[in-house]
């Protein structure tokens, strides 16, 4: 099943890192998402916040091109690069030959030695996953993520695994390695405080639409974390899982 | 053969038994040589049994005597020309067996037509002891190297095809998932993910398939066979020769341990990654 298609010619001023339209998916009869329409443009940062089971990861899934879906149209110039929440690391491998995994192009141990050194493992080309702490494994899939040149970076909860000051380092190599490379970014997250310190624009789903959207005035201010978490129904405490 | 230094070691490992406090105090190494030493002991008192003449040389030579006649047929060179034909008919029938158990337990692993086409027949004839079917492979193809070879592939197919399919069966989904995130094609994806995650439980496979294939060249050989290791053991039965028999089956020991430590160096040099397999252990 051919979900990507490409975009047809001059349909904007610039060609968006993904366009979704119309989008519907189920399960059988049950709907998670419905008439789910969402563009993001290259080198624009999103994150996607939401309760649990209200379709964030079957929104990713469908970008990814994983499940088929049942209606509406994605429009992807190519394949998606995705970072979940495991890292995904093959054990039988050594770290450059997981990062260029599926990488089509002469030279993939110097490119991944690069990627590897973006990520700050530029000395651990030859070591096995299993000698990785989780914070340096998920850094290594961040690597083989990018080192595809993604126009669309998908993020499903890559740092919900980590330790507090390990997510802050995550956080700001993300930041850092998305300003360089400026791919579109669709961070699926459960927590607030990590959407407002990386996102452009915060996308609240809910009933398997989008509900809110609260975007960056610029970028010396952040989203209002209090006007956010009144619309997610929470008060006071973080809404972190 | 140092019985001063032995005999008193086994003493100890005596009284060490009933009081495990003592262990500490003797340390790894002790403990180490303790357990080399025992059996050591149970040697050196058959070669004194034996001498003594408590144990008739006619139910069970002595040590020193299966030595002597150990290097009396090698010297001879028909020691290793029949070891030599025992090898080749296990290597034969292993390569064989190998071979027909992967291809059908990758088939079956793969492709669920595959499955219900092959796995039922396969399972029902795992069922029979492969060494029940000597009598009808020996009507089918007549004492000689092919029934050998057949009963050693026969014996070797079914733990590689099993553990082929478990192994492909238990690879991580998610890996595969990445895989196709990371845009590899069919061949690719079997060849970086498929196959290396099957590998730990394809070479359990072979450990096994090591195991059986060595008991089918027993049962094989022992009958009626004109060369080889149990050619050797079945004429020496025939003229009393307990000397040539132990030597055999001292062989058989021996070609054991050997294909067992071949199967663990694989797993260490194959499964370098693997926590529990690879250099760590």
């Amino acid at each position: 099943m051919s979900v990507h298609v490409a975009p047809p010619p001059c349909s904007a001023a610039t060609t968006p890192a993904v366009a979704v339209s119309n989008l519907r998916r189920a399960y059988g009869n049950r709907v998670v998402i419905n008439r789910l329409s969402l563009r993001i443009e290259r080198g624009e940062f999103v994150a996607l916040l939401g309760e649990s089971g209200c379709g964030k990861t079957t929104l990713l899934r469908a970008l990814a091109g994983l499940d088929p879906i049942q209606g509406g149209r994605i429009a992807a110039p190519r394949r998606p690069a995705v970072v979940f929440q495991e890292h995904r690391l093959l054990p039988w491998d050594s770290l450059w030959r997981n990062v260029s995994l599926g990488l089509q192009a002469p030279a993939a141990r110097e490119r991944a030695a690069v990627a590897l050194a973006e990520v700050g493992l530029g000395d651990r080309l030859d070591d096995w996953p299993r000698n990785l702490s989780g914070g340096q494994a998920q850094r290594v899939a961040l690597a083989r993520a990018l080192v595809q040149q993604p126009e669309l970076l998908l993020l499903d909860e890559p740092f919900a695994a980590l330790d507090a000051l390990t997510r802050i380092r995550m956080h700001d190599l993300v930041r850092e390695l998305v300003a360089k490379h400026r791919p579109g970014v669709l961070l699926v997250t459960h927590d607030v405080d990590e959407a407002i310190a990386l996102a452009d624009r915060i996308l609240v789903m809910r009933d398997g639409a989008i509900a809110f959207e609260h975007r960056k005035a610029d970028d010396t201010t952040s989203i209002d974390r209090t006007a956010l978490l009144a619309e997610l129904g929470v008060l006071a405490s973080p809404a972190a899982a | 053969m140092e019985q001063t230094a032995a005999a008193p070691a086994f003493d100890q490992a005596q009284t060490d038994a009933p009081q495990r406090t003592c262990a500490p105090m003797l340390g790894k190494h002790g403990l180490l040589a303790i357990s080399w030493l025992a059996p050591a002991a149970v040697v050196i008192l058959w070669e004194l049994l034996a001498r003594a003449g408590w144990i008739s040389p006619q139910v069970l030579p002595a040590p020193s005597k299966v030595i002597t006649t150990t290097i009396k047929l090698a010297a001879s060179g028909s020691l290793l020309g029949d070891l030599g034909v025992s090898l080749l008919r296990a290597a034969a029938g292993f390569a064989i067996g190998a071979s027909v158990g992967f291809v059908l337990g990758t088939l079956v692993g793969f492709s669920r037509i595959a499955e219900a086409a092959i796995d039922r027949s396969v399972q029902m004839i795992r069922a029979i002891p492969f060494l029940a079917l000597l009598p009808l492979v020996i009507v089918w193809l007549g004492v000689g190297e092919a029934e050998k070879i057949f009963l050693v592939a026969l014996g070797v197919t079914f733990p590689i095809y099993i553990n082929t399919t478990l192994g492909i069966r238990q690879v991580d989904p998610k890996l595969i998932e990445l895989g196709r995130i990371q845009g590899l094609g069919s061949l690719e994806l079997i060849r970086r993910i498929v196959l290396p995650g099957a590998l730990p439980s394809i070479l359990t496979g072979v450990r096994y398939a090591l195991a059986t294939a060595w008991l089918a060249l027993v049962v094989a050989e022992t009958i009626g066979a004109q060369s080889g290791i149990g050619f050797l053991a079945m004429d020496a039965r025939e003229f009393l020769r307990t000397d040539v028999i132990v030597l055999t089956i001292a062989i058989y020991a021996l070609i054991g341990v050997g294909a067992d430590t071949i199967a663990r160096l694989l797993e260490r040099r194959l499964l370098a990654w693997h926590p529990t397999y690879g250099a760590g252990r």
